[in-house]
C-alpha cells in the first residue's frame, strides 16, 4: 500500500520535476498580473463595446437590440465616417514620408558630422512635448493674421495674401500633418538611430574590402538591418494616424466641413458631443478591425515574425 | 419570561439604535453644483454657498467648474455611474438634449406652485429650456446675438446708419470691403448665424419640428448670396470656419466693418481692440430684431438625492447670486428685477456695456435657432457641415441645401 502511495506521489511530483513544466508555471505566474489588467481594460471594454455597437443605448434609457442598424448607418447614409476613414488612411500613409525623413536624419547624426549629438537633441526635443502643447504652438504658427509662416511667406514674396492654412479645406489636412510629422520625427529618428548603432561593422568592412560602393551598403546592408526599427516606426505612426485626437482637437476640431476628421475624433464626437454612444462603438468596432488588418500587413511586410523571441 | 435569544436580539437592536440615531441625525445633506467655465468667479460662488448654507445647518454644497468641451463628457459618465450632480448649468440647447434623454427633473410642477419665482424671469428667456412644453431650467445668465460695427470703416464708406435688412448688410459689406479689410463677419457656433435666414423668411424647421423646411428658393438663394460674397472677401472667411477666438479676434483687429455675435464677444473684442471706445464701436439688432440665445441656464439632474435643496439652491442662486453675477460679470441674467437695476447702473457707469446689454433685453420675442429639439447637436451636425460646403464654395448652393436636407429628415425621423 505504502509503495502503491509513494508510486502516486512519484507520479505526481514527476511533472513538477519537469523543467518545461516549472519553466511553463513560472512564465504563467509572472504573465498572470499584466494579462489580467490586459483582461480587464482592454478584452472587456472591447466585449462590451462590440455589444454596445448591436444595441440602441444611451445613459439613462434601457438598451435595446439593434443588430447591424449602426453599421448600416455608417456604411449607407454616413459620409462623415467615409469622410474620416479617407482622412485616416492619407493620415497613415504620411507615416512612410516621417520614417524616411527620420532615417536621413538619423543617419545624419551617426555619422561623424559635427555637432551631430546636438542636432540628435534639437530633432528629439518635440517629442516630449505634451501633443496638445504641440497643437497650440502650430496653430499659431499657422495662424492667418499673426502666423510666423504666413509672415515668412509673405516676406520672402512667395505669397501676396496670408493662407488660411487651418482653414482651408485644401490646406487644413496636410497642416495637421505636417505638424504631426513634426513631433513624432524625434521618437522615429532615436529608434532607427539605435538600429543603425546596432548593425555590425564587420558587415560595413567586409562589403568595403569587396568594393562595394556606399549606395549598395546603404541597400544591401543598412535597410534590411534596420527592418524591425522601420517596421517599429510604421506601427507607431498607424498608431498614432488611429489616435491623434489631440492634435486634431486643439488644431482644426475636425473642420473645416469634416476636412481633417479622423476616425477617432468622429467617434469622439458621435459619443460625447450628439450621445450616440451605441453607434460610436460600432465606428469603434471598425476602427479596432482596421488596426489589426493594417498592423497584421505591417508585420507580414517586416517578415511575419516581428515581435516574437528569437532562440539560441 | 423573556428568553435568553429575545433579550439578546433586543439588546442589539437597542445598541444599534442607539449609535446609529446621531449619526442619522448628523448626516449631512450634500447636493453638487457643477457650474460652465467661470472658475475666475471662484470667491463668488464660495461666498453664495457660505450664505447659503449659514441658515441651514447640516447642509453641504460642492462646488464643481468644468470647460465647456469637458461638460458633455463629465456629466455623461456621472449619469452612467448615477452619481450626477444634483445642480448644473448648460449653455445653448444642451439642456434640452439632458432633459429629453430624462437626465432633468421636470421644473414645471414647481415653477406653477411659486408663481414668484417664474415671474422673476424673462418669459422668454425662461421658455428656452421648455422641451415637449415642459420647463427643464432657469436661466443663469443669458445672451443673445446682436450687431456690432466699426464706426470708422462706416463712415469711411459714407455710411450713418447700422444695415436695417439682409440687402443693406451685404450692401454696407461690399462698401467697406478693400485690401484686407472686409465687410462682414458672424459667429457660426449653435446656430448663431440663423438670424442671416430668419430675416430673409427662412426657417430650418416646421413648427411641429418633424420636416426641414430651409430647401426653397429663398434658402437657396440666401446661401448663395452669402456664398458669392464670401467668395468676393466682402464676408470674411472666418465667419465659417473660426469658432471663437479667431472671429472675435478678426474683428477686433479692426478691418472688419460687421461683427454679428452674442453679447460676450465685446468683452474679448475690447480686450484684444485697442480701437474700442463707445466713440468706435456701434451697436445694433440684427435687421427685424433676430438673435439667436446662447444663454446658460440651471437644472436639476433627475438622480438628485436631494431634490427640494437643489430647488432651494436655484431659486437662492438665481435671486441672490444673480444680482452679484450681474455686476461682477456685467451680464444679464434673465431675473428682470436684477437686470433692472444693474442696467440702470450701467447706464451711468458704462455706457457701451449698456447699450449692449440692452439689446439683450430687447425683441426677445424674435429669438431663432432656438428650435426645442432633443437631438440638436444631432440636427446640427448633419446641417451645418453642408451649408459650410455650400458657402465656401465647395458645393452649390442647391446641392448643398438638398443633401442638407436628406441629412436632416433622416436625424429628424431618428428622433
Amino acid at each position: 500500500m505504502m509503495q502503491a502511495a509513494g508510486q502516486v506521489s512519484g507520479e505526481r511530483g514527476a511533472w513538477w520535476r519537469k523543467k518545461r513544466t516549472r519553466e511553463l508555471v513560472l512564465v504563467t505566474c509572472l504573465l498572470l498580473p499584466s494579462l489580467a489588467i490586459f483582461f480587464l481594460y482592454r478584452v472587456l471594454p472591447l466585449g462590451w463595446n462590440l455589444l454596445l455597437s448591436v444595441q440602441y443605448w444611451s445613459p439613462l434609457k434601457p438598451p435595446r437590440w439593434a443588430g447591424l442598424d449602426h453599421y448600416e448607418e455608417m456604411l449607407l447614409y454616413d459620409d462623415v465616417f467615409w469622410q474620416s476613414l479617407k482622412n485616416t488612411l492619407i493620415f497613415i500613409g504620411a507615416s512612410p514620408f516621417a520614417i524616411a525623413l527620420a532615417l536621413g536624419i538619423a543617419l545624419l547624426v551617426n555619422s561623424d558630422l559635427k555637432g551631430a549629438a546636438v542636432y540628435r537633441s534639437i530633432v528629439f526635443l518635440s517629442y516630449p512635448l505634451m501633443t496638445v502643447a504641440v497643437g497650440i504652438i502650430w496653430r499659431w504658427m499657422y495662424d492667418e493674421r499673426g502666423g510666423i509662416i504666413n509672415f515668412a511667406l509673405r516676406e520672402i514674396g512667395l505669397v501676396a495674401k496670408p493662407i488660411p492654412f487651418l482653414q482651408s479645406f485644401d490646406w487644413a489636412l496636410p497642416s495637421v500633418i505636417v505638424a504631426e510629422i513634426w513631433q513624432v520625427l524625434g521618437f522615429y529618428m532615436i529608434i532607427i538611430l539605435t538600429g543603425l548603432q546596432s548593425i555590425p561593422q564587420h558587415l560595413y568592412e567586409a562589403a568595403s574590402i569587396d568594393g562595394a560602393p556606399r549606395l549598395a551598403q546603404f541597400w544591401r546592408i543598412t535597410l534590411p538591418m534596420l527592418r524591425p526599427s522601420l517596421f517599429l516606426c510604421a506601427v507607431v505612426g498607424i498608431l498614432n494616424s488611429f489616435t491623434s485626437f489631440d492634435l486634431i482637437y486643439v488644431m482644426t476640431n475636425g473642420g473645416p466641413g469634416h476636412a481633417t476628421e479622423l476616425l477617432i475624433t468622429h467617434i469622439y464626437k458621435s459619443g460625447f458631443g450628439q450621445t450616440k454612444f451605441d453607434y460610436a462603438a460600432a465606428l469603434t468596432v471598425v476602427q479596432f478591425i482596421l488596426l489589426l488588418a493594417l498592423t497584421y500587413l505591417a508585420n507580414r511586410a517586416a517578415g511575419g515574425n516581428a515581435g516574437s523571441l528569437e532562440r539560441q | 419570561m423573556i428568553s435568553r435569544r429575545a433579550l439578546l436580539k433586543s439588546g442589539a437592536g437597542a445598541a444599534a439604535a442607539t449609535l446609529a440615531a446621531p449619526a442619522i441625525a448628523q448626516a449631512p445633506k450634500k447636493i453638487s453644483f457643477l457650474t460652465w467655465n467661470i472658475i475666475d468667479q471662484e470667491p463668488m460662488i464660495r461666498g453664495w454657498i457660505a450664505r447659503f448654507v449659514k441658515d441651514r445647518p447640516g447642509v453641504e454644497v460642492e462646488w464643481l467648474d468644468k470647460k465647456g468641451p469637458e461638460i458633455p463628457v463629465f456629466y455623461q459618465t456621472q449619469l452612467v455611474a448615477g452619481t450626477p450632480p444634483d445642480v448644473i448649468n448648460t449653455q445653448g440647447a444642451l439642456g434640452l438634449e439632458y432633459a429629453a434623454q430624462g437626465a432633468l427633473l421636470d421644473l414645471t410642477p414647481r415653477l406653477k406652485a411659486e408663481a414668484s419665482v417664474r415671474n422673476r424671469f424673462n418669459a422668454d428667456y425662461l421658455s428656452n429650456w421648455a422641451y415637449e412644453g415642459k420647463n427643464y431650467m432657469l436661466p443663469f445668465y443669458i445672451t443673445k446675438t446682436l450687431l456690432f460695427y466699426n464706426k470708422p470703416m462706416f463712415q469711411k464708406a459714407g455710411l450713418s446708419d447700422p444695415p436695417q435688412s439682409f440687402d443693406a448688410i451685404i450692401d454696407a459689406a461690399q462698401k467697406m470691403t478693400s485690401g484686407e479689410a472686409s465687410g462682414f463677419l458672424t459667429l457660426n457656433f449653435d446656430w448663431l448665424y440663423w438670424p442671416l435666414y430668419a430675416m430673409n423668411g427662412v426657417d430650418l424647421l416646421s413648427t411641429d419640428l418633424t420636416k426641414p423646411t430651409f430647401n426653397t428658393p429663398k434658402g437657396i438663394e440666401v446661401t448663395d448670396r452669402l456664398a458669392k460674397a464670401t467668395e468676393a472677401g466682402t464676408i470674411n472667411k472666418i465667419s465659417w470656419t473660426g469658432r471663437w477666438v479667431e472671429p472675435n479676434g478678426a474683428f477686433a483687429a479692426g478691418n472688419v466693418g460687421m461683427l454679428h455675435a452674442h453679447s460676450p464677444a465685446y468683452f474679448f473684442v475690447k480686450g484684444q481692440g485697442k480701437w474700442v471706445t463707445p466713440e468706435t464701436l456701434g451697436v445694433a439688432h440684427a435687421p427685424g430684431g433676430f438673435a439667436t440665445p446662447n444663454s446658460h441656464g440651471l437644472g436639476i439632474s433627475t438622480a438628485s438625492k436631494n431634490p427640494d435643496l437643489a430647488w432651494d439652491f436655484l431659486k437662492f442662486v438665481t435671486d441672490e447670486g444673480a444680482q452679484e453675477l450681474g455686476v461682477n460679470r456685467k451680464l444679464v441674467t434673465g431675473n428682470i428685477a436684477v437686470d433692472t437695476k444693474n442696467l440702470a447702473d450701467l447706464e451711468k457707469s458704462d455706457p457701451l456695456v449698456y447699450s449692449i446689454l440692452r439689446t439683450q433685453l430687447e425683441h426677445t420675442d424674435r429669438m431663432v435657432g432656438n428650435w426645442r429639439l432633443g437631438n440638436d447637436s444631432r440636427v446640427k451636425e448633419a446641417f451645418w457641415p453642408e451649408l459650410q460646403n455650400a458657402l465656401l464654395g465647395r458645393k452649390d448652393a442647391k446641392t448643398a441645401l438638398a443633401d442638407a436636407e436628406r441629412k436632416v429628415a433622416r436625424e429628424l425621423k431618428r428622433g
